[in-house]
């Protein structure tokens, strides 16, 4: 008896050991898996791709419906905002040409602004909810890497933690913490703001926006924050959200801005994960996402 | 073949898990409340009372590799969820011998393999630092809400996988 009570702490104590290592090797941001890993990310993505399809024709079914109700005034409303658009489509198409040949004049073809869309689609979000993230069905093969951003229509949602060779996960800006640092500013005409976007607070459900730079002046509530490409990784351009307050820190030298995203972090389904098309050599060593 | 289809039932478990909170609309995921699907485990706790032998101990070797599966699919953290459903499943192993398996039993075990489970879990998370809410938010918005979600999942699918693992089992 006494054996196996003794045989019983043992394992216990065996497990406890076992535990701390595994946690300590997987928590330490790494953005490459072992290939089991890889396998088993793999296996479970192309399960839950089956089935999704059938669990999405029906949700989609049921939210129809849902709209269909308020068809006739949501057809106003986008029949006007048409008409506006059209007009500006005419704009970017000049601006753009014009953009292009000041371009090929300065023999610059490159921008930061330039990336390359991989199309792709979510197919699970994580169960535990500490973890935010969730898995898309695009992988290595496609071109996806660690620390790529990936944004939905209405703006960024998070960047690329681990890829597999057929799926990747991605870690949402609602989990994102000092460690995952994207530079950004503040969309002006003039005076622009610097800035980094370090960490979301729970409780307000806003992204922290420290300012480095206050030449700008001051900031008003609502004023755009996009990615200024200035990390190295996100192109310039994204979308990030909408200024909702500034507080000044505990010390009272900067302030920051509470930015509340663009996009729903709950309603993703659809998403583009932004490949940067100019890397600078110096950059890859020092990737933004990963600081 | 037969023993494969409890393996089989669990990655299924494990796949549908990771859409089960697309399902829900977005207000209450969004919302205060975290509620967990633990699926996975509910289905455990019914295999290891149904399907075990009293010397068999396979369930909870079926907790550790699956509970290993849904940390490298949804987590990334290796060894959380293999740890808290092993230690559940375990528990529910040894208090299975002095119970009768019926569905106010089933219920019983099953809420108390989540408080087990959901606490390590939480217990975890905050020694590594994901976690940081204070006990008493803890047990109101995580807790609760959990035990009774999957208490609903454990009444309706009550009478499908006891037919199914008595049938698995009685070879």
């Amino acid at each position: 008896m006494n054996f196996f009570r003794k045989k019983r702490l043992f394992i216990f104590l065996m497990s406890m050991i076992l535990l701390v290592v595994m946690i300590g090797f997987s928590i330490n941001g790494r953005s490459y898996l072992t290939t089991p890993e890889q396998f088993i990310n793999d296996t479970v993505g192309w399960a839950q791709n089956l089935v999704k399809a059938p669990v999405d024709y029906i949700t989609t079914l049921v939210s129809d419906v849902e709209h269909i109700k308020n068809t006739y005034e949501e057809n106003k409303i986008l029949r006007e905002k048409l008409s506006e658009y059209k007009n500006l489509i005419y704009q970017v198409q000049e601006i753009k040409k014009e953009n292009d040949e000041l371009r090929d004049t300065l023999d610059k073809t490159e921008s930061i602004r330039d990336f390359k869309p991989i199309q792709a689609t979510v197919v699970a979000r994580s169960p535990e909810r500490w973890i935010e993230q969730v898995t898309i069905n695009k992988g290595l093969q496609a071109g996806v890497e660690p620390n790529m951003a990936v944004i939905t229509a209405d703006g960024m949602i998070g960047k690329i933690q681990t890829a597999s060779e057929f799926t990747s996960t991605v870690q949402l800006l609602s989990g994102f913490d000092q460690l995952n640092r994207i530079s950004a500013t503040i969309s002006r005409e003039e005076d622009p703001i610097f800035g980094l976007i370090e960490g979301y607070d729970k409780k307000t459900d806003t992204l922290m926006f420290k300012i480095i730079d206050h030449s700008g002046g001051a900031i008003e509530k609502g004023e755009l924050v996009v990615s200024s490409g200035m990390g190295g990784v996100f192109p310039a351009g994204l979308s990030i959200g909408t200024v909702k307050d500034v507080v000044p820190d505990q010390y009272g030298l900067t302030n920051t801005a509470l930015v509340k995203p663009a996009a729903n972090m709950y309603e993703v389904n659809n998403v583009i994960v932004v490949s940067r098309t100019m890397v600078g050599n110096a950059d890859k060593d020092q990737q933004e996402g990963a600081e | 073949m037969k023993r494969l289809y409890v393996p089989l039932l669990l990655f299924f478990l494990i796949v549908v898990e990771g859409i089960a909170l697309e399902i829900l609309p977005a207000d209450v995921v969004a919302g205060e409340s975290m509620i967990i699907p633990h699926w996975l485990l509910i289905a455990l706790v019914f295999s290891s009372i149904f399907y075990d032998r009293e010397q068999s101990w396979l369930s909870v070797g079926y907790a550790l590799l699956f509970g290993f599966l849904f940390d490298i699919a949804y987590t990334g953290i290796l060894g959380v969820y293999m740890f808290s459903y092993g230690v559940a499943i375990y528990v529910t192993h040894s208090l299975k011998k002095y119970l009768q398996s019926n569905i106010y039993t089933a219920m019983m075990i099953g809420t108390l393999a989540i408080i087990v489970a959901d606490g390590i879990i939480e217990v975890i998370f905050s020694l590594v630092g994901f976690a940081n809410i204070s006990l008493s938010e803890y047990i109101m918005f995580r807790l609760v809400p959990t035990i009774l979600a999957n208490l609903l999942f454990l009444i309706a699918s009550y009478p499908i996988l006891k037919h199914w693992l008595m049938k698995w089992g009685s070879d």
